[in-house]
């Protein structure tokens, strides 16, 4: 019981924030439109369907809160929707809030915490909302019939159709069992006819029955078109003198089509193919996979002692080859399933800028060019946050206030902009904005540092922990609120990249380069101290040879410090080399000859020396979650394919963590 | 009936809930001959065990962890855990996999391969001055030998208790 309702509460979950994200964004559209002059009638219905559906699901599961807010939401549309489609910018704004206040408890029930009670404040101001009265509308050449059962909004998307250079027109569809034989139902013609016009209003209409009218129903089909008589009639099934015309088109015909009709036909199109499924069930897979190439291996050595024993073997061997294969597949399609569209993960973007740019008083428009990239789920759940920090910092920090930008020679809407493309197995990111740049000196006056030169060594400070624009900073145009965290997730977190190029007056664009996935990562196979273990290619700058006269021993950092470190020479340069075996407490009896050439974050470079660099491959890494064998060096364990763990290594982390422990015995 | 004792356990049955009365599950392992048991309710299964993964920086008495149908799983050496000089891994070595809250651990001891069904009124409180004594919950006294049953969350260690990591800072301060 308790299992169902939890299943329950899940696909709720799913639903109301799909319904609610559409509506955000559609409230955005509207908004776009009201500035224009415009009016969506289109949009405001829409709005309407997906209220309603989110109040009629809170509804089943009992969250009150929701469907008092939904309830009133649902209100103001209709008023607007009879005004004739126009909502201000008040409403626009309440309505906003309401679908906030809905989020936020959505989320609640996910966390299954009891939702806070709608918020009075919020429900007298949507009870309240004042829209324009409804506007007399011109008379329209229609069967009085069908003018009664049109809407205000209805005869605005007519006029505006036809003003837009299309024209009206009335086709009447009369459904019967030989009209049904010939492939024409009701829903057949609103398909083939969705390609050809929009349909404004489908009314049915009962009349005696007759010849023309076998059943007494009909359907009145009332729409806005740039086709031919004769493709419409086709479409219907009807003769092309049937299609009555209704409103002639009123302006020249330059409009191009309306964009809105062609963006629901490919929403409506993508919809039907999409599956929403719970990311543990994709990982469950994925788990359930990983036994099966622990059976493989297991079947393999069994072949092999069929062979030592005389056995032919060769039918299994090429059998065993083909499984291979086949889990090979089977791994990267599970993967891909795992994959969101970036401009899915982006999708809330808009409605954070509108609120920051509102909050400071600024102008900014966000662009955003994503195209078709895709990445891991957990990449973008953990990659978020740090976007979040740039825009917010992008639009309260770098773009200047309007009269600012006007004074300055430039468009007094700032702009951030969000590029994403794919580059090997990488996502390369770029958040720019035309704004006032990076104010070095008063980085460095805060960061109580030189100013500095490069790029390079401006992002260090930034990046600095702890370094916050509050006082200061933050009016003189300094920039750094949370670039700490942005550096965390990016750098150490998903190990990519962080750039930052910036130029006084003219803006600032901060690069972020992260793996597609970490579920895979590109590891080398060491071996040392007796133990395997995998080391992410990403942070080896290099394999280097130690030969014996390029190296010389370290002095002792102090009492009885057993850690060994040596020196040797790279290119004019000491750099050191720790023993991975000593620096994990297995230590090695001789010096390993080998060694991985790491650059940690502050760009020094650093050197683990192994006994054997065995090789470089693919492999998926669990992350080791248990508090016995939780340790910051240690990133998780994968399967290389023997169906044993090998941990992977988090050289950076281990760097980290040797120079904690020394710098305690140097102050000890 | 001819003697009291008898007479004397069956007042306390009867007196005991009925639910308690009801035997349960324990599986049977030994550690140093020792017989250790669990209750089977937070047993997953049993595995032959032929060496783990050493994880840098895990606890000592965790010898590494194990891959178990794609669950990586730690294996706690009870020898470690309960102060006793290492054993030699033979072919009886088993780890017992066992899962409590969702938390999975494997205990490595020398052997495992007895099932046992245990009434309530059979286990006795831990006497003192045991060595195992914290990891102790209660003792099985059967005719020809005792059970230590373990407490398994005693077993895996508080996540308060220092890591070996801070351990080594405390020293050095």
């Amino acid at each position: 019981m308790n299992v169902d309702l939890r299943e329950f509460r899940a696909a709720f979950v799913a639903e109301a924030e799909e319904h609610l994200a559409a509506v955000q964004s559609l409230l955005l559209k509207v908004e776009r439109a009201e500035r224009e002059g415009k009016r969506a009638p289109g949009e405001l219905r829409e709005l309407m369907r997906l209220v309603h559906t989110v109040k009629g699901l809170s509804a089943m599961v009992g969250v009150e809160p929701i469907v008092a807010l939904a309830h009133r939401m649902e209100a103001v549309l209709r008023q607007a929707e009879r005004a004739g489609g126009l909502l201000n910018e008040q409403a626009i704004e309440v309505l906003l809030a309401a679908a906030r206040a809905i989020e936020s408890r959505i989320r609640s029930v996910a966390e299954e915490r009891s939702p806070a009670a709608a918020p009075p404040g919020l429900l007298a101001a949507l009870d309240n909302v004042e829209l324009p009265a409804p506007e007399a509308l011109a008379e329209l050449p229609l069967d009085p019939l069908l003018a009664s059962k049109l809407g205000p909004s209805e005869r605005h998307q007519l006029e505006e159709g036809t003003l837009g250079g299309k024209r009206a027109v009335r086709v009447d569809f009369a459904p019967s069992a030989e009209k049904a034989a010939e492939g024409f139902t009701i829903n057949t013609v609103r398909e083939r006819l969705a390609s050809l016009a929009e349909i404004v209003k489908v009314i049915p209409v009962t009349s005696p029955a007759s010849g023309k009218v076998p059943t007494g129903l009909f359907f009145a089909l009332l729409l806005l078109t740039d086709a031919t008589d004769e493709a419409i009639a086709d479409a219907v099934g009807v003769d092309p003198a049937d299609v009555e015309l209704v409103l002639l088109p009123r302006a020249p015909a330059c409009a191009s089509l309306p964009v809105d009709v062609e963006d629901d036909a490919c929403l409506a199109e993508g919809r039907g193919g999409l599956l929403r499924v719970e990311v543990g069930r994709v990982d469950d897979a994925i788990a359930m996979l990983g036994g099966l190439v622990v059976t493989r291996a297991r079947i393999v050595h069994a072949i092999d002692r069929v062979e030592a024993a005389g056995g032919d073997t060769r039918e299994l061997r090429s059998l065993m080859l083909d499984t291979a294969r086949q889990l090979r597949d089977l791994r990267a399609a599970l993967l891909r399933v795992r994959m969101v569209p970036m401009a899915a993960v982006l999708e809330r973007l808009p409605l954070l800028v509108r609120g920051l740019a509102r909050a400071s008083g600024k102008q900014v428009r966000l662009e955003l060019d994503v195209g078709s990239v895709e990445l891991d789920k957990t990449v973008a759940e953990r990659l978020f946050p740090a976007l979040l920090h740039l825009v917010r910092n992008a639009v309260d920090h770098g773009i200047e206030a309007s009269d600012e930008r006007v004074r300055a020679g430039k468009n007094e809407v700032g702009t951030v902009r969000i590029v994403s493309v794919t580059r090997d197995r990488n996502i390369e990111l770029r958040i720019s904005d035309d704004g006032r740049g990076v104010d070095r000196e008063a980085v460095a006056r805060h960061a109580g540092a030189p100013p500095p030169v490069t790029d390079a060594e401006l992002l260090a400070l930034l990046c600095r922990p702890g370094l916050t624009t509050r006082g200061e900073v933050d009016t003189t145009s300094g920039r750094g609120m949370g670039m700490d965290i942005v550096h965390k997730v990016v750098v150490r977190g998903l190990g990519g990249e962080l750039a930052l190029e910036t130029r006084a007056g003219v803006g600032t664009t901060f690069v972020l380069r992260v793996p597609l996935t970490v579920a895979i990562v590109d590891v080398l196979t060491v071996r040392c101290g007796g133990e395997r273990y995998a080391v992410p290619v990403s942070v080896v700058q290099e394999i280097v040879e130690l030969a014996q006269e390029q190296v010389v021993d370290g002095v002792s950092a102090g009492r009885g410090f057993a850690l060994r470190y040596r020196m040797f020479a790279r290119r004019g340069r000491s750099v050191p080399v720790f023993d991975l075996g000593d620096a994990l407490g297995t230590p090695t009896s001789a010096p390993a000859p080998h060694a991985l050439l790491v650059r940690r974050g502050d760009g020094e470079l650093v050197a683990y020396a192994v006994e054997r660099v065995l090789g470089q491959q693919e492999v998926v890494v669990r992350p080791l979650l248990d508090p016995l064998v939780a340790s910051p060096a240690v990133s998780g364990t994968t399967d290389l394919g023997d169906g044993r763990a090998t941990v992977v290594l988090d050289l950076l982390a281990l760097t980290s963590s040797l120079e904690a422990t020394r710098g305690r015995r140097r102050a000890a | 009936m001819t003697t009291t004792a008898p007479a004397h356990e069956a007042a306390q049955r009867r007196d005991a809930p009925r639910a308690q009365e009801e035997p349960r599950l324990f599986v049977v392992f030994k550690v140093g001959g020792v017989s250790y048991a669990l209750p089977a309710d937070e047993v997953l299964q049993m595995e032959s065990y032929s060496g783990a993964t050493v994880v840098p920086g895990a606890r000592d008495y965790v010898v590494g962890v194990i891959q178990l149908r794609g669950r990586v799983v730690p294996v706690i050496d009870l020898r470690k855990r309960f102060g006793l000089p290492p054993g030699e891994l033979t072919l009886e070595s088993r780890v017992v996999v066992a899962e409590k809250n969702g938390r999975c651990v494997a205990l490595l001891a020398d052997c495992a391969r007895e099932v046992l069904r245990v009434a309530p009124s059979q286990h006795a409180p831990p006497p003192r001055l045991v060595g195992e004594a914290g990891f102790v919950r209660s003792v099985v006294q059967l005719e020809d030998r005792t059970i230590l049953v373990l407490d398994l969350d005693a077993v895996i260690g508080d996540e308060t208790q220092p890591s070996p990591r801070r351990r080594e800072e405390a020293i050095d301060d």
